[in-house]
């Protein structure tokens, strides 16, 4: 740590950061100056700040470096995970233009807030330090809590904002005072390369387990694995929707990234513990979240739970290290960045789309459904590819998510695992085809036509077509997927 | 003439008619029908470019196309025909330009069914023609949607029931056989030098028996609740029962038989010893299917529903001919999944002929038909005499085959499965009687009008192929035979591997 | 003072903290028993970093970072929790029951 004060900052490698700070405070600045009529300016500011982000993280592409003291690495796990990022926030933007502009007041604020917390995601991806995972994972979390409860009128929205508070706060402490332990077991590390050697071999194995599980536990709040779930379709229903997109997406994956690359980097010693944790709760996640999104008939909540089963396959790949077959951690941390990548985009397309539809002419109730496809076959067409695609059927990428999993959980030799995912993708496919068949094969309740608005509806249409592309040729995004493995 | 790729032609112009057919406004929709019935047409053109320059006598793949997809995977583009998948496509291909003409019917949403069904039908020739297991699988569960919105959006009754029944029943079976595929993957690491999902490298893996028995029964699991073997048979009539004509007759003649084709291809081809030792087993169960579907059909007062029963009892006749494990067997039950998709479809397309000028399938309903619709009867005649076997037309050859082949190498097993042949015979012709014969008791029924120009031009060749099958089954059982042989001696020649390498110790 | 019984402070200190929240119905005080955890954490942290002469002061400077965390949080938990009041009267957990299922 001392270190960072006297070796110098390489600027580049932090650029994207530093633009996205930029932007942000751009954006708080400038929305002061805005009447309310022209508040909305601040989302393509936002938009630019986004993309010049990408822009700058495209720029490091093919560099390898580490800088402030060995804690932040720029290599392509890290530049793969920014761009994530960014695509996600774009989207999430996309979703929330519409969505605030008619509605509520706060825009800037809003957009701010939006920002930090991707910032806190692209933090995410180059920290290598466990201060710098504890300070990303607030900054991912913190802007998080104010943006759920931003209705401040509605007191589901105040409920949400509560509850994602406390259990996110909660999960902070138990996260915290695991990695204190680290800390001290292996004798004063914070780098994680540091921790791993230090760990490896110092026989100090239960108390590094119970670290690590106090260490897991609070991710597992993070990212909503059973049985540490349950804040999180209350808080999606309550939250503005867009805001609901982004904590399903950016906010788990942020979750995901900060756990794949403890366990990975740190933690790979140890992994005969832990391994059999990350069955157990890749196990329940999937199972329970599938089984509760049965009864659902609310669309968030459904994406909700839906988005906990699909978080038992990412956990399926934590399941599967294994330091002494180094192939094998490979081709497991290889599909769960596959599946990072396409259920980002997947989920975000089905938010969009019943946030599209919510705002006009329908509601969030999935019964209101019916005969979508005579109303608006574009939006009903484009939800069905993200459905089908988080089914996990063809011919959308999301079957090449799914099978990536399959592929390394057999090669690791998990054969139960392996069929409890296969059961699972059964009766996942029963509620993702439930709303299918209401939109298709029944008669429209609800009157009039559904006008989705052109840059939402532009935006959904890119998202499905990179998930059809993907499914047609999907070393798109498993070479990148294979080289940048940690 | 064999520079052009007629089999990957074949294989995705209906897809990209169907792309094309996007463009096309909704409300021009005699132009939406005109452009299926071309794209379908032109396939079907282009797969007797595939019969033409297909070699007869030679057991292995011909006119195989290879090309690197994922190649990190092992995952390639290959596809080929031998004489088991030839005249699965043609079949395929023959059929569907029937399927737009009898979906001339259609009148809501003409554009989106005309694309389903072109979708389909790149689907099922894929299935067919694929040589890789990772290609197999994704067309294997891309028939599943578009099926699946054929049924629940123009089925009749109850067809959301019925289109989530198949969805779910067809997808449970196939992640089984997902899992075998990527165990046997993994295990092929061993014999050839990467691993690789190439049909024609998996094939003669080593696997000891019990690993052969698990995937076995993995990709049983999947491929029979296709054929469907009785008790994974109840999606079937409802699914048949509830689907659209053109919905009924691809899920008869073709979609069953991918459930068949699996078996030869891969049930039989990957696990010789694990389909000889279970042999026994699915005979039974198949013996049990011919009677039960017999059984069942006579009882049934809706048209359709019989025809959907029939279906059960005739694929248990395919796959006793594919597992009693002789040559004849195998010709026998491979011919008979041919004659099954031509009479089969053509009885449901007479249904639907009969549907569109009743719109009832009961049949009470019915009666002295033959009166009013001499043409339409005397067809239905031919296809329900095709169906029960009758020497002269198509049934008789697969069927009889099988039966001798049973009778060889099974002995009195073959008295069960023929009485199957003499129930078909009583519910088909009792339901011949019911609804053509007879007085005419309902006034609906008097002046009803005959076959039109566009039922002519369907029936015509069906006929004629029926006839000319029964008449002269040759020219079809020699391009069956090289392959059936060669997966017979595969089954019986086989001998369990002796180096136990158990489940765990696999891969 | 061996460097025991720090640890047992802060795992007493923990254990009080899990306790607290899930005892406490009033957010305010469940709010304050995630603080103790907090707290907990700073207390192994600072321990750590005095005892392990190597360590450094990284474990200081980890605390420092908590700390203002903290804060933070505590701004944003009492807003929310002053809002709820407001739009209810209670701030009691156990009523935070719009949503079940």
């Amino acid at each position: 740590m001392q270190g960072a004060l006297t070796s110098p900052v390489d600027w580049h490698a932090i650029a994207p950061e530093l633009v996205l700070t930029a932007f942000a405070c751009l954006v708080l600045v400038v929305d002061l100056f805005l009447a309310e009529r022209a508040k909305w300016l601040a989302m393509p500011l936002s938009a630019i700040g986004v993309l010049a982000t990408g822009a700058a993280t495209l720029s490091l592409v093919g560099s390898e470096r580490t800088t402030l003291s060995g804690s932040y690495e720029i290599d392509a796990f890290a530049l793969l995970l920014k761009g994530l990022f960014c695509v996600i926030g774009f989207i999430v933007l996309a979703i929330s233009f519409d969505y605030f502009r008619s509605g509520i007041r706060y825009q800037g604020e809003y957009y701010f807030l939006l920002l930090c917390s991707l910032l806190g995601g692209l933090v995410m991806s180059s920290a290598r330090d466990l201060v710098t995972i504890f300070i990303a994972i607030e900054l991912i979390s913190v802007p998080g809590f104010i943006m759920t409860g931003l209705r401040k009128g509605d007191p589901k929205s105040n409920e949400a904002s509560l509850k994602f508070f406390l259990f996110g706060v909660l999960s902070t402490a138990v996260m915290l005072y695991g990695m204190s332990l680290i800390y001290g077991l292996s004798g004063g590390a914070t780098r994680l390369d540091r921790i791993r050697e230090a760990i490896d071999g110092s026989g100090n194995e239960p108390l590094v387990m119970l670290s690590v599980f106090f260490v897991v536990v609070g991710f597992g709040f993070k990212i909503s694995a059973v049985p540490f779930h349950f804040w999180a379709p209350d808080t999606y229903e309550g939250a503005p929707s867009p805001v609901a997109a982004f904590l399903s997406t950016a906010s788990k994956i942020g979750g995901f990234v900060g756990l794949l690359v403890l366990m990975f980097k740190a933690f790979p010693e140890v992994a005969d513990i832990w391994r059999p944790v990350f069955a157990v709760l890749a196990t329940l996640t999937m199972t329970v979240g599938n089984l509760i999104a049965l009864k659902q008939r609310h669309i968030i909540r459904l994406l909700a739970y839906s988005g906990i089963a699909q978080s038992g396959y990412i956990l399926v790949a934590l399941a599967l290290i294994d330091p002494s077959s180094p192939g094998v951690s490979r081709q497991a941390l290889e599909s769960a960045l596959v599946y990072i990548a396409i259920y980002a985009v997947m989920d975000l397309g089905a938010f969009a789309a019943a946030v599209a539809y919510a705002r006009r002419g329908g509601t969030y109730f999935i019964d209101d459904y019916a005969g979508l496809w005579q109303r608006s076959p574009v939006l009903a067409t484009l939800l069905t590819g993200f459905l089908l695609s988080l089914a996990g059927a063809p011919p959308m990428a999301g079957a090449w998510a799914k099978l990536f999993v399959f592929l390394a959980t057999i090669n690791a030799q998990v054969y139960w695992l392996a069929v409890v995912m296969g059961v699972n993708a059964v009766i996942a496919a029963w509620y993702y085809l439930a709303v299918v068949k209401r939109m298709f094969f029944e008669a429209p309740e609800l009157e009039g036509p559904v006008e989705v608005p052109y840059f939402l509806r532009a935006v959904m249409g890119v998202a499905a077509l990179a998930l059809l592309v993907v499914f047609i040729y999907p070393p798109v995004i498993t070479e990148l997927a294979e080289r940048s493995i940690l | 003439m064999n520079d052009l790729p007629f089999l990957d032609l074949t294989l995705f112009l209906p897809l990209v008619g169907a792309l094309v057919m996007v463009l096309i406004p909704k409300r021009w929709e005699a132009l939406l029908r005109l452009a299926a019935l071309v794209v379908t047409t032109a396939t079907f053109v282009a797969s007797l470019g595939v019969l033409a320059s297909f070699e007869s006598g030679t057991p292995g793949f011909q006119q195989v196309t290879e090309l690197s997809w994922i190649p990190e995977w092992g995952i390639g583009y290959i596809t080929g025909v031998d004489g088991v998948s030839l005249w699965m496509i043609m079949l395929t291909t023959f059929l569907m330009p029937l399927c737009i003409l009898t979906s001339w019917t259609i009148k809501t949403q003409v554009k989106p069914y005309f694309i389903l069904l072109l979708t389909l039908e790149t689907g099922m020739l894929g299935v067919f023609s694929s040589l890789d297991m990772f290609l197999f699988y994704v067309f294997w569960e891309a028939v599943l949607v578009p099926m699946y919105f054929l049924i629940g959006m123009w089925g009749h009754g109850r067809r959301v029931y019925a289109a989530m029944k198949f969805f779910l029943f067809t997808l449970a079976g196939s992640l089984f056989m997902l899992l075998s595929i990527l165990y046997l993957y993994f295990a092929s690491q061993g014999s050839a030098a990467a691993p690789t999902f190439d049909y024609r490298s998996l094939v003669g893996t080593p696997l000891a028996l019990e690993v052969q028995i698990l995937l076995f029964l993995g990709f049983f699991a999947s491929f029979a609740v296709k054929v469907p073997l009785v008790p994974l048979h109840t999606w079937l009539p409802d699914a048949h029962t509830e689907a659209p004509t053109a919905g009924s007759v691809m899920l008869a003649a073709v979609l069953l038989k991918m459930g068949a084709y699996g078996l030869i291809r891969f049930g039989i081809a990957f696990f010789p010893d694990a389909a000889r030792l279970l042999a026994p087993a699915i005979i039974a169960l198949a013996i049990v299917g011919i009677l039960y579907g017999a059984l069942i059909a006579i009882v049934q007062h809706d048209v359709k529903r019989l025809v959907a029963y029939s279906s059960v009892a005739h694929l248990g006749f395919v796959v006793l001919g594919l597992f009693v494990g002789t040559i004849q067997g195998m010709s026998g039950g491979i011919l008979q999944m041919l004659n099954h998709g031509l009479s089969t479809g053509a009885l449901f397309l007479l249904v639907g002929a009969l549907y569109d000028r009743r719109h009832t399938r009961e049949i009470s309903e019915f009666g002295g038909l033959a009166r009013s619709v001499p043409v339409l009867a005397g067809i239905f005649l031919i296809v329900v005499l095709s169906s029960l076997g009758l020497p002269g037309l198509n049934g008789f050859a697969g069927e009889f085959l099988v039966l001798l082949a049973t009778y060889q190498s099974y002995g009195w097993w073959v008295i069960p499965a023929t009485f199957g042949i003499v129930l078909a015979a009583i519910y088909l012709l009792w339901a011949y009687q019911r609804v053509f014969h007879g007085a005419v008791s309902i006034e609906a029924n008097r002046n009803l009008e005959d076959f039109r120009m566009r039922e002519y031009v369907m029936f015509v060749p069906l006929v004629a192929l029926i006839v000319a099958i029964g008449v002269y089954p040759k020219p079809f059982l020699e391009r069956i035979e090289p392959s059936a042989k060669q997966i017979v001696r595969q089954l019986n020649d086989a001998s369990v591997i002796p180096e136990t390498r158990g489940l765990a110790e696999a891969p | 003072m061996p460097i025991s019984y720090f640890l047992v402070l802060s795992a007493l200190l923990f254990s009080v903290g899990i306790y607290g929240v899930l005892a406490r119905q009033n957010a305010v005080l469940v709010l304050l028993s995630i603080e103790l955890m907090l707290n907990a954490a700073n207390i192994n942290l600072v321990a750590f970093s005095a005892f392990l002469q190597e360590a450094g002061v990284a474990g200081q400077v980890f605390a420092l970072f908590v700390i203002a965390v903290a804060a933070a949080e505590v701004g944003i938990g009492l807003a929310i929790v002053i809002l709820i009041f407001r739009n209810r009267q209670s701030v009691d957990v156990d009523e935070m029951s719009l949503m079940k299922w």
